[in-house]
């Protein structure tokens, strides 16, 4: 294996114009990408997959509460990167709908993240599509927090960087599958190539509807780009109760980053014009010199109001 | 008998006789904001600008800038309240104003009107009022971005774009200031250094005021 097949060359990175690095021979051809899926449908909450990253990753356990049913802590934090939420729903009709989703970060194609970020580098985003924090780079401005539309990056206050998922690069780029897919007791996260993982979704999503889920879709949408942690939604119809957004955004016109990269093109045209402006009108009409003084007194007092 | 004068004594007599344009405590003021804002203005085109980047570590690297251009701001901001309260009395606009502007265009060809103008011209309260009002902005959508924790998502990015636009507005009209006070008029820049101006530039520029100091019914250089 080569990092050329685990699509582990540089995509892009953060606040580095042209930053890409793949010269290889077949640069032309699609990078082979890399996909997780949850199939929502045979997640039975377990939560082995947030065991298998704190472990995997060496995160520290946190102390939690009670505070509802069944979710381990209340939210993602610095040291937790993958977390079960449970929903409980009341459905049109009084049926209740108990909705479990591992939330961890998506590795959006195009990653609002790393469109916000300011640092050289601190976000980076390999041809397989795994966006991962480097945080030696990371200046902890948290602008990817806000950039994100999943809420998924959080700054720890020690460090004063931003953590998230890795989509376990290290695991990955030895050929081997995340920790969470490979702790899964029934198969509900997958991993493959994005193709296969479009595959499988897409007729889940059939066996689905047949099951009479009418609503039932696969998660994956173009607003940012696609995912690279796709989810099999069986009821559609209530995407915002699992917490995802209906319509998460980082690549139309009148998104942030696109807004942010026209200001910046206008406030750096802008920036030189005016320079060279004041350049070309000192060479146009330089120095403005007071006349002698006799001669400006004089015309001083001949301003003042008469009487 | 001719009287015996040294070369140094004719010097002296040559020398325009000055007069106290700003007291030591305005020109104080002055260059805090003035080296305050140059810093929040590199550090915000290193943060604002990928191909500025470089800047970041020029400055100290990209995780002290992000520290200090809040603390770096707020120090802005206290100087931009001594700067409000200090000129406030000079910068209220009069109708001599409204015939400075009238007269904009040949004080952009030729670098004077005619204008009766006060200590301050019109384009000078007009830059008075745009930076007080400007800062305040930058202050009210930089906090957001200092504390994101505070708001929303949206309202976080709205406050990054919009302090990116202020900024703009900042940065090109200082540009201005700067030419006009140093490059377009001799004699000006001495008047934030030493503090004092010709009586020639002071008739020139600034006739009302002059008159005012001429006659000694304003104490020199007092705002």
């Amino acid at each position: 294996m080569t990092t050329t097949d685990l699509g582990l060359t540089i995509r892009r990175q953060s606040a580095t114009p042209a930053s890409g690095t793949n010269i290889r021979r077949d640069h032309s051809t699609p990078a082979l990408e890399i996909s997780k899926l949850v199939d929502i449908d045979l997640c039975i909450g377990c939560k082995a997959c947030e065991v298998a990253c704190k472990e995997w990753n060496d995160l520290q356990v946190e102390e939690t509460h009670l505070f509802s049913g069944y979710q381990s802590h209340p939210d993602l934090t610095p040291h937790t990167w993958d977390l079960m939420r449970f929903n409980e729903v009341e459905l049109a009709g009084g049926a209740l709908a108990w909705l479990i989703r591992k939330d961890s970060c998506l590795h959006c194609e195009e990653p609002g993240c790393l469109l916000a970020c300011p640092a050289p580098g601190a976000v980076i985003q390999y041809e397989n599509g795994i966006v991962d924090f480097n945080q030696d780079a990371c200046i902890g401005c948290q602008y990817c927090v806000s950039g994100c539309p999943f809420d998924i990056p959080r700054f720890d206050t020690v460090t004063k960087k931003v953590y998230k998922c890795t989509l376990c690069i290290d695991r990955v780029s030895t050929g081997l599958e995340p920790a969470c897919v490979k702790a899964c007791p029934t198969g509900a996260i997958r991993f493959g190539t994005k193709e296969d993982m479009l595959a499988y979704g897409l007729e889940k999503v059939e066996k689905l509807k047949a099951r009479g889920f009418s609503e039932a879709m696969l998660y994956d949408p173009v607003g940012v780009g696609g995912l690279h942690m796709m989810y099999v939604v069986p009821r559609g119809e209530i995407l915002e109760q699992y917490g995802l957004p209906v319509d998460p955004t980082v690549t139309a016109p009148t998104s942030f980053p696109s807004l942010i990269g026209a200001l910046r093109k206008v406030g750096a045209t802008a920036s030189w014009a005016g320079l060279l402006a004041a350049a070309v009108y000192f060479l146009k009409t330089g120095k403005r010199y007071p006349p002698p003084e006799e001669e400006a007194v004089a015309a001083a007092y001949e301003k003042a109001p008469h009487g | 008998m001719a009287e015996i004068v040294t070369a140094e004594e004719l010097a002296r007599e040559q020398e325009p006789r000055l007069i106290t344009r700003h007291t030591f405590g305005v020109r104080v003021v002055h260059w805090w904001t003035t080296l305050t804002f140059l810093y929040l203005i590199l550090s915000g085109f290193a943060l604002g600008y990928p191909r500025m980047a470089w800047l970041l570590d020029v400055m100290g690297g990209g995780q002290s800038v992000r520290f200090v251009h809040p603390w770096v701001g707020v120090g802005f901001t206290v100087g931009l309240v001594f700067m409000f309260a200090m000129w406030l009395p000079s910068m209220r606009f009069h109708s001599v104003d409204r015939h400075w502007f009238r007269n904009l265009g040949e004080y952009v060809r030729t670098g004077h009107t005619d204008t009766d103008t006060d200590k301050f011209n019109g384009g000078q309260k007009a830059y008075y009022w745009f930076s007080v009002i400007n800062g305040l902005v930058l202050l009210i959508t930089g906090i957001p971005l200092w504390l994101p924790d505070l708001l929303p998502r949206e309202w976080n990015l709205a406050a990054r774009f919009s302090h990116h636009v202020f900024f703009l507005m900042a940065a090109g009209f200082l540009v201005v200031h700067v030419y006009l006070s140093t490059a377009r008029f001799p004699g000006t820049f001495r008047s934030m250094t030493s503090g004092t101006v010709s009586r020639a530039w002071a008739a020139f520029h600034h006739p009302r005021w002059f008159r005012r100091v001429d006659a000694g019914r304003e104490h020199e250089g007092a705002d």
